[in-house]
């Protein structure tokens, strides 16, 4: 790291996820392997070849008044309950710290799809121009950061990355550099989404990414690194980080959750959505390069993993072009098998559940992989958590649509990564 | 009360969960967590509700009262220029 760089902390932690609304209940469930992936019971469903889906159990009515929830899409509500938790877990003086030296940054792929999918059945399903007020409000992607700042009263910078699958590992790299740099000294970072609509999900299934359901066992339809994976399941939720620096986090006495060490971000541009062994590659070696460290001291990945045959082996191929060797011996886990494919907030989720594998010393599972592919041929810690590790310091993968490759080097945050 | 309030009152308690004894003639929509943007959703519902049109122009509603006695200008005007348009063709035919 750069001597003038500063040392980031992770002091708070909230998610609304598949596995649960809570940073216990989410690693809970990840840890016992459980899959938060089923079958969609929608009006709609028949209308899908796949009705696969993981969604969070929230209802909006329990966390907002009615008056608030009717400006709240549902991607928004989750990025502030997420938030909220966030927030209450660092506990914080805003106050004391200088609201305008506080940032917000959030990624969303779709932003409020539900309420603009609700807009175009009326124009055009029911074919009235009766199109809520709220219309624009409700579905502009920049509504769940903008939320977060009104309720909390942040008036640094208010950011949306929208770089599909990699949008919230990218606002965490970004909220970290600006801390990391002096900029700010604290930052709400994350990742919410809500694509469970009809509109989104159709339009998913039809760019052939999404699995196929798994006869036996729906909740088993997502298998990343396996030789009979299929595809992604769609999935919904948010997940929030308090970001501070290090000195300051330790001298209010803050819950220190693990460090932020490095952040690293290339784009492949052969293609919009086939991603490259070279440029997942050079976004890891790019993370180590800013954290200011080689790849020997890398005890673990959480792998983008997302059960596509593109990804995964060129996934594998990207983790062996820069690790070598040692790439046989790097337990990988691909949560998505468990809570999906969150999208926008996919990356800030698979973060929370790389620091607390970290603090638990625990190397999560890969579920629901049986069947062996030549090139998927590294150590995915299949189907059963692996305890008992000393997992210091890890990468988390974030390879999107559009070519955005994100790439997050995390640390346990208990002194082992002064460097 | 009048009937368009008693329908206002209703539909505040239903869908935007305000308790009754709140809802008055005089009770200020502010106050009732109702801002200017919220009096433009609010209109948007009273259209279906009182099969109304609301003209685009902005307008200011400070109380119920000021919204009952505005939705009742509009049912009157509307209801009349229904009339003045069905009447020839009432007469050709």
């Amino acid at each position: 790291m750069n001597a003038a760089m500063r040392r980031v902390a992770v002091t708070g932690m909230g998610v609304v996820s598949p596995l649960g609304n809570s940073v216990a209940e989410l690693y809970r469930n990840a840890h016992e392997g459980r899959s938060g992936i089923h079958r969609l019971d929608a009006a709609f469903s028949h209308r899908l070849a796949a009705p696969l889906v993981a969604s969070a159990e929230f209802d909006g009515s329990a966390h907002f008044e009615p008056q608030k929830l009717r400006m709240l899409d549902r991607v928004s509500q989750f990025a502030l309950v997420a938030a909220n938790h966030a927030i209450a877990d660092a506990a914080p003086d805003f106050d004391a710290l200088g609201r305008d030296r506080i940032g917000v940054f959030v990624g969303t792929g779709m932003g409020g799809s539900q309420s603009n999918d609700d807009g175009y059945k009326t124009l055009y399903g029911d074919a009235s121009d009766r199109i809520k007020p709220f219309t624009v409000l409700l579905g502009m992607h920049n509504a769940p950061a903008a939320w977060i700042g009104i309720e909390h009263g942040i008036c640094g910078p208010n950011l949306t990355y929208a770089t599909a699958c990699s949008s919230s590992a990218v606002a965490i790299g970004e909220a970290w550099r600006r801390i990391a740099q002096g900029e700010l000294e604290v930052a709400i970072a994350g990742g919410a989404e809500a694509p469970l609509s009809l509109g989104s999900l159709k339009a998913w299934e039809a760019l052939h990414t999404l699995a196929a359901v798994d006869a036996e066992n729906p909740s088993a339809s997502c298998k990343p690194f396996s030789k009979n994976r299929s595809g992604m399941v769609l999935a919904e939720g948010a997940a929030m980080l308090m970001l501070e620096p290090w000195e300051q986090a330790v001298q209010r006495g803050a819950p220190i959750h693990g460090e932020i060490l490095g952040y690293g971000l290339t784009t492949d541009t052969g293609h919009i959505t086939r991603p490259s062994v070279e440029g997942q590659a050079a976004a890891m070696r790019a993370a180590l390069r800013s954290a200011g460290l080689g790849p020997t001291v890398i005890d673990a990945i959480n792998a983008h993993g997302t059960g596509t045959q593109a990804n995964d082996a060129v996934e594998t191929a990207a983790i062996k072009a820069v690790f070598g060797d040692r790439a046989q011996h790097l337990p990988i886990s691909a949560t998505k098998a468990m809570h999906g494919h969150l999208l926008g907030a996919a990356g800030a989720l698979e973060c929370v559940l790389s620091l607390l594998s970290m603090q638990h010393g625990v190397a999560l599972p890969t579920m629901h992989l049986h069947s062996p592919d030549p090139q998927c041929d590294l150590d995915y810690v299949p189907n059963t958590a692996r305890s008992n590790i000393a997992v210091r310091t890890m990468l988390s993968h974030s390879f999107a649509f559009g070519g955005t490759n994100a790439v997050l080097v995390l640390g346990k945050g208990t002194g082992s990564c002064e460097t | 009360m009048t009937d368009t309030l008693e329908k206002l009152h209703d539909i505040l308690a239903r869908d935007y969960k305000i308790a009754p004894a709140l809802l008055t003639a005089d009770s200020l929509l502010e106050e009732l967590g109702v801002d200017s943007l919220g009096v433009a959703e609010l209109l948007f519902n009273i259209e279906d509700e009182f099969t109304i049109t609301v003209p685009p122009e902005p307008v200011t509603l400070a109380t119920l009262g000021d919204v009952a006695g505005y939705i009742d200008g509009l049912i009157l005007a509307q209801s009349t220029a229904s009339v003045a348009a069905d009447g020839p063709v009432t007469a050709s035919a």
